[in-house]
C-alpha cells in the first residue's frame, strides 16, 4: 500500500495492515463464537463459552492422565514413522534406482497411495491385536507410501549429468554415493518424510479413536461419550496446535534466494 | 522384431502384476500348509469367492451410490466454494496476504481428527460426512485457484486491456481460461481428499455406504468378506484417481 | 597470403567420409578411427555418427562444429569414456578408451553444478575426489574462481546465480583439475557474446600455459575460429566429417583477432559449408515425425 511506504520502519510496523486485518478477523470470530455460545440458540455446550474452553484447557494441562496419553500417542507415532520410514526408504531406493523396477512398481505405489488407509484397520487388529501394535501398524502403513514415492522419485530424478560429472573426475563408488547420490536425494527424501509424518499422525490418531483405551484419540472419543464438550474442544486445540508446530518445525527451509540475473 | 519390442515395453508392468499375483499365490500356499493362522489371514481364494457374495447380498450398488453421492456432493461444494474464496482472495490482495498462510495451515491440518465434534454438531448422518469431506477438500481448491490466477502471465492481461475489454470480460475471457488447468488440479485434489475422508469416515462412524460395509463385515468377523470389501474400495479409488488424471491430461494437452 | 591459405583449405571437396590426418606427426593425444554409433529410438535406429576418424595432436586446440543433431556430443561422450556401444576405435595417447581417462577433464553442456554445494565447494570437487587437503584445494579453487570472473561469489549457491554464471562455475571446476586434455561440449552456450569472448581468451591462456590439448564442441563459428588451430566441420545426421579447416591465424591469439579480415573470411567460408547442413537439419525438424 503506497501510503505506508513513506513511513519510518517503526511506525510502519505499528500499523502493518496485514496484521491489523488478521487481528480484526480473529477478534471478530472470537466475539461471534462467544455470542453464539451465550445465545442459547444451539443445544447446550455444542458451542461452549470460551471461558469454559479455556478452563478445560487449563484442567487438561495439569491432568497427569492427559500427559500419559500424549506420551502413548507420541511413542506410537514415532514407532510408526520408524517402521514405515525405513520400509519406505528401502523400497524407494530399490525401486527408484533401477529403471526396470521403477517401471514395474512405481505406478502401483502411486495409484495405491491416495486410498483411505484407515479401512485397513480391521486387518491390523486381526494381525496385531487391540493394543498399541495395531495403531502403530496403521500409522506405518499410512506413512510408507509418501516416503517410498518421494524417495523413488528422488532417486530417479537425479540429473544424469551430475552422475557424469562424478564419473568424469573418476570418483570411487563410495565417493559417488556420499558426495553425489546422498546430497542429491536429501531434499526429496526430507519432503517425503514430512508428508509421511503428517499422515502417520492422522492414521495413528484415527485408529486410536476407533478402538483403543489409550492415547489422544482415545481421550477425544472419551470426551465425546461423556459429552464433555469443553474438554473435547480443549483436546482438539492441543492436537491441532501440536500438528501445526510439527509442520512448522519441519517445513521446507527457504534456502537460497532466487537468481536475479538472466 | 516389432513384437519383441512390444513385449519388452509391457514387461515391467507385467512384472508388477505378476509379483502381486505371485505373492497371493505364495500366501495361499502358506495358509493351506498351515504355516500361517487361517483365522488371522483368510485364503486369498476364499476372499475372491466372497466377492460375489458381498456384491449380491450387501446391496453393493446402493452403498456404492451412497458413498459416491456423498463424495461428489462434498467435492462439488468444495470446488465451488473453494473457487469463489480463491477468486475473492485474488481480488483483494490485502485479504490474501492476511489470510493466505492460514489457508495453507488449514490445508495441512488433520481436520478429520475432529470428526467426533462433527458427530455432536451434525449427528451420525450423511451431513457430518459431507461436511468433513467438504472441509477437507476446500483448501487445495483455494490454493490452486490462487496459484493459477497468479501464474497468468501479465502480458496476456495486457493483450486484453489493449483490446479495451472490461474488467469482467478480462476475468472470464483471459484470466479464467488461462488459470483453468491449475484450478482443475486443485479440484482433482479436493475431490480425492473428499473421497478419502468420506470413505474413512463412513468406516469410523459406521454410517453410510462402502466404508460402513467394511466396518459391518469386520464386526461380524466375516474376514473373507471384510478383505473383499476393502479390496473393492481400493479398486474403486484407484479407478477414480486414474480417471481424474485422464481428464486432467485432456484439459492440458501441452503439459 | 593468409587469404590464399583460406581458399585452398576450403576449396570444394567431396563430402565423403573424410579421414582427418592432421595433427602433429608425433603421438596424437586423442585419436578416433572409423567411429560409428547408432541409437535406438521409437522411430527406429538413428545413426548419430558414421565412420568418423580424426586425431588431435598434443598441444593442439581443435574444434568440432556442426548443426544440431550431428552427433558432436556423442563424440564428446565417447572420448570422455562415458559412452559405449559404438563401432570403431578411440584412443587417448596410445591407450584405448575404457572409461574416463585420468588425463581428461570434461565440461558438459547441461546444467552441471551441484546445487547442494556452494561455488567454492563445487570448484574444489575434483580436488576433493583426488584427496587434496582442504586448505590447499580451497586455495586452488579460489584461483580458478577468480579466473572465470566470479571472485566474491565463493559462498553463493548455484540457485542464486544466473545460468551463465553457473556455467562458469562448471568451467572453473574442470580447469581446477588442470587436466592435460580438455574436452568441452558447448561450454559457452548460455553466456552472452562479450562474456564468451573474454572467457575464450582465458581458456586459451590456460591452454597455452599448461600446454593442454583441447577439443571444443561448438555451434558457434566465431568461437571456433577465435580459439582453434583446426576446425572439423561435421555434416548433418548421420554425422560425417565434411571438411577440416586449418586456421592460420597468429598465436598467441586474443579476442582482438575477431576484428581482423582473415577472421571474417574464415567465418564466411565455414558458414558456406555449414549452412547447407544446418538447413537440412531445419527442414528435418519441421517434418512431422
Amino acid at each position: 500500500m503506497a501510503a505506508t511506504e513513506r513511513l519510518t520502519p517503526a511506525t510502519a510496523r505499528a500499523i502493518d495492515p496485514v496484521w491489523t486485518l488478521r487481528l480484526a478477523i480473529i477478534a471478530a470470530l472470537l466475539v461471534a463464537w462467544e455470542l453464539l455460545a451465550r445465545s442459547g440458540l444451539l443445544f447446550q455446550d455444542v458451542v461452549p463459552s470460551l471461558v469454559k474452553i479455556v478452563a478445560a484447557l487449563g484442567l487438561l494441562m495439569v491432568n497427569p492422565a492427559f500427559w500419559s496419553n500424549l506420551g502413548v500417542t507420541v511413542s506410537e507415532v514415532a514407532l510408526a514413522m520408524a517402521i514405515g520410514g525405513v520400509a519406505g526408504l528401502a523400497t524407494g531406493i530399490l525401486v527408484g534406482g533401477s529403471r526396470f523396477l521403477s517401471r514395474a512398481y512405481e505406478a502401483p505405489l502411486y495409484y495405491l497411495a491416495p486410498t483411505p488407509k484407515i479401512i485397513f484397520f480391521p486387518v491390523m487388529i486381526m494381525w496385531f491385536g487391540i493394543g498399541p501394535a495395531s495403531k502403530i501398524a496403521m500409522g506405518a502403513v499410512s506413512c510408507f507410501f509418501p516416503i517410498a514415492l518421494s524417495t523413488a522419485a528422488g532417486m530417479r530424478q537425479i540429473a544424469p549429468v551430475l552422475i557424469d560429472v562424478g564419473r568424469s573426475f573418476r570418483a570411487s563408488t563410495m565417493q559417488m554415493v556420499m558426495k553425489i547420490y546422498i546430497p542429491a536425494m536429501i531434499a526429496p527424501v526430507a519432503s517425503g518424510l514430512r508428508l509421511g509424518l503428517g499422515v502417520a499422525i492422522i492414521g495413528t490418531l484415527l485408529a486410536e479413536t476407533k478402538l483403543s483405551n489409550k492415547g489422544l484419540g482415545f481421550l477425544i472419543i472419551q470426551s465425546y461419550q461423556h459429552f464433555d464438550m469443553p474438554e473435547m474442544y480443549a483436546i482438539l486445540i492441543v492436537v491441532f496446535t501440536l500438528a501445526a508446530l510439527i509442520n512448522a518445525i519441519f517445513a521446507r527451509p527457504h534456502n537460497s534466494p532466487k537468481p536475479n540475473s538472466p | 522384431m516389432a513384437l519383441v519390442k512390444r513385449l519388452r515395453a509391457v514387461l515391467p508392468a507385467m512384472t508388477g502384476l505378476a509379483t502381486i499375483v505371485g505373492a497371493f499365490a505364495v500366501l495361499e500356499g502358506l495358509l493351506r500348509a498351515g504355516l500361517i493362522n487361517r483365522y488371522i489371514v483368510p485364503l486369498p481364494s476364499e476372499v475372491l469367492f466372497s466377492f460375489e457374495r458381498v456384491v449380491m447380498e450387501e446391496h453393493i450398488s446402493q452403498r456404492f451410490a451412497q458413498t459416491l453421492g456423498e463424495a461428489f456432493a462434498a467435492g462439488l461444494l468444495a470446488a465451488i466454494a473453494g473457487f469463489l474464496v480463491g477468486v475473492l482472495l485474488y481480488r483483494n490482495r490485502l485479504l490474501e496476504r492476511a489470510v493466505g498462510v492460514w489457508v495453507a495451515a488449514f490445508a495441512a491440518a488433520p481436520l478429520v481428527l475432529a470428526y467426533p465434534l462433527f458427530l455432536v454438531i451434525f449427528g451420525r448422518s450423511s451431513l457430518t460426512i459431507v461436511m468433513l469431506g467438504f472441509l477437507s477438500g476446500i483448501a487445495p481448491v483455494i490454493m490452486k485457484t490462487l496459484e493459477g490466477l497468479h501464474a497468468v502471465r501479465p502480458v496476456l492481461l495486457d493483450v486484453g486491456r489493449s483490446f479495451k475489454l472490461r474488467q469482467g470480460q478480462i476475468f472470464w475471457k483471459v484470466l479464467f481460461p488461462a488459470a483453468v488447468p491449475t484450478i482443475f488440479v486443485g479440484i482433482r485434489l479436493g475431490l480425492i481428499f473428499a473421497l478419502i475422508n468420506v470413505v474413512g469416515l463412513e468406516f469410523l462412524i459406521n454410517f453410510g455406504g462402502l466404508g460402513q460395509l467394511i466396518n459391518e463385515l469386520a464386526e461380524r468377523y466375516d474376514m473373507p468378506g471384510t478383505y473383499a470389501a476393502i479390496t473393492f474400495v481400493i479398486l474403486i479409488s484407484v479407478v477414480i484417481f486414474a480417471g481424474l488424471e485422464r481428464v486432467e491430461q485432456w484439459l492440458r494437452p501441452s503439459a | 597470403m593468409a587469404i590464399h591459405a583460406i581458399e585452398r583449405a576450403t576449396a570444394r571437396q567431396p563430402a565423403t567420409a573424410m579421414a582427418d590426418t592432421g595433427g602433429a606427426a608425433a603421438q596424437a593425444a586423442l585419436r578416433v578411427t572409423g567411429l560409428t554409433k547408432q541409437f535406438d529410438t521409437p522411430q527406429g535406429p538413428l545413426t548419430a555418427v558414421q565412420d568418423v576418424s580424426f586425431s588431435v595432436g598434443e598441444g593442439e586446440f581443435v574444434s568440432i562444429i556442426g548443426p544440431s543433431g550431428c552427433g558432436k556430443s556423442t563424440l564428446f561422450k565417447i572420448l570422455g569414456g562415458l559412452a559405449d556401444g559404438y563401432r570403431g576405435r578411440a584412443f587417448v595417447g596410445n591407450e584405448p578408451v575404457a572409461g574416463p581417462h585420468p588425463a581428461i577433464g570434461m565440461v558438459f553442456q547441461e546444467e552441471s553444478t551441484f546445487p547442494w554445494r556452494n561455488v567454492l565447494d563445487n570448484v574444489a570437487f575434483p580436488l576433493e575426489i583426488a584427496g587434496m587437503a582442504k586448505g590447499q584445494r580451497q586455495e586452488r579453487a579460489r584461483h580458478f574462481i577468480g579466473l572465470v570472473g566470479l571472485a566474491g561469489f565463493e559462498q553463493r549457491y548455484p540457485a542464486e546465480l544466473s545460468g551463465g554464471m553457473r556455467q562458469r562455475v562448471a568451467i572453473a571446476r574442470t580447469l581446477a583439475f588442470e587436466p592435460k586434455i580438455l574436452l568441452m561440449d558447448e561450454p559457452f552456450g548460455s553466456l552472452d557474446e562479450q562474456t564468451r569472448l573474454l572467457l575464450g581468451d582465458k581458456v586459451l591462456q590456460i591452454h597455452q600455459s599448461l600446454k593442454q590439448t583441447s577439443l571444443l564442441i561448438t555451434h558457434s563459428i566465431t568461437e571456433a575460429v577465435q580459439l582453434s588451430d583446426r576446425i572439423i566441420v561435421m555434416t548433418y545426421r548421420p554425422g560425417r566429417i565434411k571438411r577440416v579447416v586449418p586456421i592460420d591465424l597468429p598465436r598467441p591469439r586474443t579476442s582482438e583477432v575477431v576484428s581482423s579480415e582473415a577472421f571474417g573470411r574464415y567465418v564466411a567460408a565455414i558458414w558456406a559449408d555449414l549452412r547447407e547442413e544446418a538447413s537440412r537439419g531445419m527442414t528435418d525438424a519441421e517434418r512431422p515425425s
